[in-house]
């Protein structure tokens, strides 16, 4: 018949050493839709751009291609071994905050799950990895802070600072629509400090406990 | 306190309908979201007036847009808005109502508030204060119930005695009797609020202190008691109209088993797999125990089908279901304007009397899904925030109850159903592909909501086999799971997005500009070069 479609974008997972090419890109959870344990996905232009296979390293063949239907809707085709057919809304991007410019954010909605991804250059992605892991990986001791994951109305809270308090114990409870939720140690540790009292209204995010 | 909006409403409006004058001149709507504009709907279709109330949360809300009047109630939390009792019978006095319609939820179900409206000289669109407190108070029903011959789901009559210590071991007594697990309930609840398992003894105490002071603050009700939880149990229900001579009809039943923390997500009628027996039993039943609470108007008595096919009485909401639809579409009846005519002291109309004759033997089948602001992949945790973008599904047998449109704002402080999606089909395997078919067309975005677990119900094969129990979510749903897959094909999604930019600029340290400017695929331009119009008429159909 007519020509095949262009191999339009193909996928490469990972790095093989290979340098990176500077169209390649990186795509990670937002930190809001980061429940998913997903490595961050690193996609380069395909080498041959007249042949739909992508140059793989690590995870088995990925192939994948998007056929935009307007300037939001998208498919995406063949990503699964049945060569799957997804529909996906792009929203448009924002920057993400607490970032450089270099970083967009952009909401996607893939079988109306909503997921926040974020998008960069590999290889801007790569020199700040490299910079990271310069300054020392120092954190990880210190004191973690149990943050709302759904806004509402702080009800009660059964933990003062200086408590010891265990995995799984309850700290707090939030009410959002109607609704109580418990919120529990994520760990063992010792209460730093409380930093809502009850009737307080939280947003997500907001720092509620820290636990040392 | 009261400001109000108020348009003359057009004379039209006032015309006689069909069955005669309009039951009331004014009725005011005393609830939000759909059920408020499904509400207004039935109004302006019977030709009366329609006046919303709203909370500072919902100023420009659909419900005050659609109504002819609207009267505000104070700051958004329920307590200082719906809930208050005083400011909504006041409104209805300020705009000349002659009726109130509560809607479901907030006070719906509330003796005191239909003795309010009863004692300013209105008309409560529902049961009569007395039967609200004879069947809403879901310990007062187990009592009817048992009165009238029909066994309720096995569990204390009283209300559970907390704030003295010596009643506590009374309280283990009378669990230890009923049997573990069982259930702390409110007797002024529904939809799961209040309600609690409690799988030992030693759980007891905490559970009804926790039950109690949710009910209080769900329900300004903390009376808890004790309930047997039957399982696997299927939910089902049986949709009642009554009239002031004392007739009660059964319109036919409704199958809720789908349901997380008590809360019903997907409901169905008829209940698959019944026999008319079934059906005709089943019914009577409940026409028994409505019949000896003298019910006026419409209500729903809801009863646990156990293995072994046994129904056992569960509770009476005396108050128009979320779920009504289904019974609506299967039926053809209007069931919110035969409320409106049971309320003006009219008889049952004929359309219901035909209803119920043929409800033991429904023709067709009806599929509702609730739609939730909710996190199907966190455990349906609350999700509110702003709809960015809203399609819903359209075409033959479907029907969609909303209030929402693009934009809006969803608050934290209600209820977070955001619209009803129904179907109707011939039968129950035509209804589920119909409801596949229409949930495809579902987009949503801004929000994360309840439609990725209902597209996955829609191609269940135990859904379709009816297999249903009220533990049917807790078995089939893998949330966290779903939600990993549609991760990776995020990334992925908009991995190619950005590289299709970063081929054009040949480098990807250009980010595509954060930009509003469409890229409309237009003839001649990239998506004609790039041959995709091509790869489009080429998929697989």
């Amino acid at each position: 018949m007519s020509t095949p479609p262009r191999p339009d974008l193909a996928v490469a997972g990972g790095s093989d050493g290979r340098p990176l090419d500077p169209r390649a890109v990186r795509v990670s959870l937002a930190p809001s839709s980061a429940r998913a344990a997903l490595a961050p996905l690193v996609l380069e232009p395909p080498e041959f751009p007249a042949v739909a296979v992508a140059r793989v390293v690590d995870g088995g063949p990925v192939e994948a291609r998007l056929v935009r239907l307007d300037h939001e809707r998208a498919l995406l085709l063949g990503t699964g071994p049945d060569g799957a057919r997804e529909r996906v809304l792009l929203l448009p991007p924002a920057h993400a905050p607490g970032t450089d410019r270099s970083v967009v954010r952009h909401e996607v909605v893939v079988n109306g799950w909503r997921v926040e991804v974020e998008v960069e250059a590999a290889a801007r992605a790569v020199l700040r990895e490299r910079a990271r892991r310069g300054r020392g990986v120092a954190g990880q001791s210190g004191p973690i802070e149990v943050r709302a994951i759904i806004p509402g109305v702080v009800v009660s809270v059964s933990a003062m600072a200086g408590d010891a308090v265990t995995a799984g114990q309850q700290l707090l409870v939030v009410e959002a629509m109607k609704m109580q939720n418990e919120l529990r140690a994520p760990w063992d540790g010792m209460i730093e400090r409380v930093a809502v009292g009850p009737g307080e209204t939280v947003e997500v995010g907001d720092v509620l406990i820290v636990i040392a | 306190m009261a400001t109000s909006r108020s348009e003359p409403a057009p004379a039209e409006s006032l015309r006689k309908d069909a069955h005669g004058d309009p039951p009331f001149r004014t009725v005011l709507i005393a609830n939000r979201g759909e059920i408020a504009v499904r509400l207004i709907r039935a109004c302006h279709e019977m030709g009366m007036v329609a006046v919303a109330v709203y909370s500072d949360a919902d100023a420009s809300a659909a419900h005050v847009r659609l109504a002819d009047r609207a009267v505000r109630l104070g700051p958004p939390p329920p307590t200082e808005s719906y809930l208050r009792i005083d400011a909504v019978v006041q409104a209805a006095l300020d705009t000349g109502a002659q009726a109130i319609h509560p809607g479901y939820g907030f006070l719906a179900e509330r003796a005191s508030f239909a003795r309010a409206v009863e004692e300013a000289g209105l008309v409560f669109v529902g049961p009569s204060s007395e039967t609200i407190d004879a069947l809403g108070d879901k310990l007062h029903a187990r009592r009817t119930a048992r009165s009238v011959g029909v066994e309720a789901v096995p569990g204390t009559l009283e209300p559970a005695v907390l704030d003295r210590p010596d009643h506590l071991d009374r309280i283990v007594a009378e669990a230890e009797r009923i049997g573990f697990p069982l259930l702390v309930k409110a007797a002024a609840g529904g939809g799961g609020r209040g309600m609690r398992r409690v799988a030992a003894s030693v759980e007891l105490h905490a559970a009804l202190v926790w039950g109690s002071r949710e009910a209080e603050s769900a329900f300004g009700d903390g009376s808890v008691y004790l309930e047997r939880e039957i399982s696997p149990a299927r939910h089902i229900e049986v949709q009642l109209l009554g009239d002031v001579r004392g007739r009660v009809v059964a319109l036919g039943e409704r199958d809720c088993s789908l349901q997380r923390r008590h809360q019903k997500l997907v409901e169905e009628a008829p209940a698959p797999g019944l026999t008319a027996e079934d059906r005709r039993d089943l019914h009577e039943r409940a026409v028994r125990v409505a019949t000896a609470a003298g019910l006026r108007n419409a209500a729903t008595a809801e009863f646990l089908r156990a293995p072994d096919g046994a129904f056992y009485f569960l509770e009476v909401n005396t108050r128009l279901q979320v779920e009504h639809g289904v019974t609506e579409l299967v039926t053809g009846l209007d069931i919110v304007r035969e409320q409106f005519l049971l309320a003006a002291g009219r008889p049952l109309s004929e359309a219901a009397l035909a209803a119920a004759a043929r409800a033991a033997e429904p023709a067709g089948h009806a599929i509702e899904v609730r739609l939730s602001a909710e996190d199907p992949g966190r455990d349906f945790a609350p999700s509110p925030g702003r709809v960015l973008r809203w399609t819903m599904p359209a075409g033959p047998g479907v029907r969609v109850d909303t209030a929402i449109s693009a934009g809006d704002r969803i608050p934290a402080e209600y209820d977070n159903l955001i619209a009803k999606i129904m179907v109707y089909a011939g039968n129950r395997d035509a209804a589920i592909d119909r409801l596949r078919t229409a949930l495809d067309e579902t987009e949503i975005a801004g929000i994360q909501t309840t439609l990725p677990f209902h597209r996955f119900v829609s191609r269940d094969a135990t859904f379709r086999a009816a297999d249903l129990s009220t533990g049917w979510v807790g078995e089939h749903w893998d949330g966290p799971g779903a939600y990993a897959q549609a991760a990776h094909s995020a990334q992925l999604a908009a991995g190619l997005a950005a590289l299709e930019a970063a081929m054009a600029s040949g480098d990807a340290n250009v980010p595509a500009t954060p930009s509003r400017t469409p890229t409309r695929p237009t003839r001649g331009g990239r998506w004609h070069a790039s041959g995709l119009e091509r790869a489009q008429d080429r998929w697989p159909r």
